[in-house]
């Protein structure tokens, strides 16, 4: 059997590609894998809410656990550096108020992601 | 073609069709919840799946170590199919050759598929401790190394290579090694795509044979894990079915690889064995 041949049949081929895309994956992952998570707190009207803590949750197999709080900024805007989890929740809390808890899925562990929208702490409950 | 004959073809092909929408809807379900994690006793059910994802293949990935369980099926399941091709095609070649009792190691042979596994598993689990392969790759590969079905596929196979051939390869002045690997392999590749795809499956799916001798959570197979996971993570439906969604590709993709030779090997095996 030639190498062309071998080149050419079905068991190169299925095997070279799933090797190609796991190898092109891993690569992607490499590069978006720092932990980074940032979002934004606002009130239910709108506006940036300073100094509110924001909570994260990490899966712990079959609970959520607290694993750090951060605060926002004057922008209401926060970040998170160290996300080592695929799987999280945030909480932003203001004094006795609080936002609902937001479940977030990421395709990788520490994989970075900016929240498309914001934590909406609402009314004191 | 006449009509009377296009409409039965019609109907053939539309049972045909209806068959196989029957065999594929268990997989189709699973692969559905897989990607939904809806409740599996929800009534109505849905069929199409409703705001499907892969995150519950994510799950999988990291919740247990699914990278380490599948490396050891990977493992264990290239050493079966390497054996079952070395030592198959070595004990079918010798039983296409005379010799005294030639037909007594047959019968016997032939006996021993009548009996199951599990009555054999005593003495295998002592043997493999004996040896010291408890908790090895190698032990865990061992009882799957050689199949008597496999022996008598590569046997048929060999049988139906002309003997003027291989008596012309002895004239030439090859050994019977040689005669084994230039001659006859090359003419039997459905019987060495049957041997593949029935090793690699077998291993992959052995569940009974890596429970009792594996200690270490680190060596168990992915079948294993499966259950595990089972163990652990009952009301994660979604998760669960992308388990066997991840357990069952590999085979699945092999088979699909080798189906056209697998069948005529199969086939060859049911009328010359």
């Amino acid at each position: 059997m030639t190498l062309r041949r071998v080149l050419a049949s079905r068991f190169f081929i299925v095997p070279a590609a799933i090797a190609a895309v796991t190898i092109g994956w891993n690569i992607y992952v490499s590069l978006h894998a720092h932990g980074l998570l940032s979002g934004r707190v606002i009130d239910a009207a709108g506006r940036p809410l300073a100094n509110a803590t924001v909570v994260l949750y990490t899966h712990d197999f079959v609970t959520q656990a607290e694993k750090e709080r951060t605060k926002t900024d004057a922008s209401g805007a926060f970040a998170f550096t160290d996300n080592d989890s695929h799987l999280i929740q945030l909480q932003a809390l203001d004094g006795d108020r609080m936002s609902a808890r937001v479940t977030i899925r990421l395709w990788f562990r520490a994989q970075d992601r900016e929240l498309a929208a914001p934590l909406v702490i609402g009314a004191a409950g | 073609m006449t009509r009377r004959a296009r409409i039965l073809l019609a109907l053939r092909h539309a049972l045909l069709v209806a068959i196989a929408i029957a065999m594929l809807t268990p997989f189709y379900w699973v692969l559905k919840t897989a990607l939904t994690g809806e409740n599996i006793y929800a009534y109505p059910p849905s069929l199409l799946p409703v705001n499907p994802h892969f995150y519950n293949f994510v799950d999988v990935w990291y919740l247990i170590p699914f990278p380490r369980y599948l490396l050891n099926s990977v493992v264990v399941s290239l050493l079966a199919v390497a054996g079952n091709l070395v030592l198959n095609s070595i004990a079918a070649y010798a039983l296409t050759l005379p010799f005294r009792g030639r037909r007594a190691v047959l019968l016997l042979l032939l006996s021993c598929t009548l009996v199951p596994f599990q009555a054999t598993i005593i003495p295998a689990y002592l043997i493999t401790a004996r040896l010291g392969l408890l908790n090895s790759y190698l032990g865990l590969a061992l009882p799957l190394m050689s199949t008597i079905v496999c022996i008598f596929i590569f046997k048929a196979a060999f049988e139906a290579v002309p003997k003027s051939l291989i008596d012309a390869a002895r004239i030439d002045g090859l050994n019977d090694l040689r005669i084994l690997l230039r001659v006859l392999l090359p003419l039997s590749t459905p019987a060495i795509a049957t041997n593949v795809v029935l090793a690699f499956i077998w291993s992959w799916n052995n569940f009974l044979w890596p429970l009792i001798i594996t200690r270490d959570p680190n060596m168990q197979t992915l079948p294993l894990g499966l259950a595990r996971f089972l163990s652990y993570m009952e009301d994660t439906t979604g998760a669960l079915y992308a388990f066997v969604c991840m357990v069952l590709a590999p085979g699945l993709l092999v088979f699909l690889m080798a189906q056209a030779s697998f069948m005529r090997g199969l086939t060859a095996g049911a009328t010359k064995g």
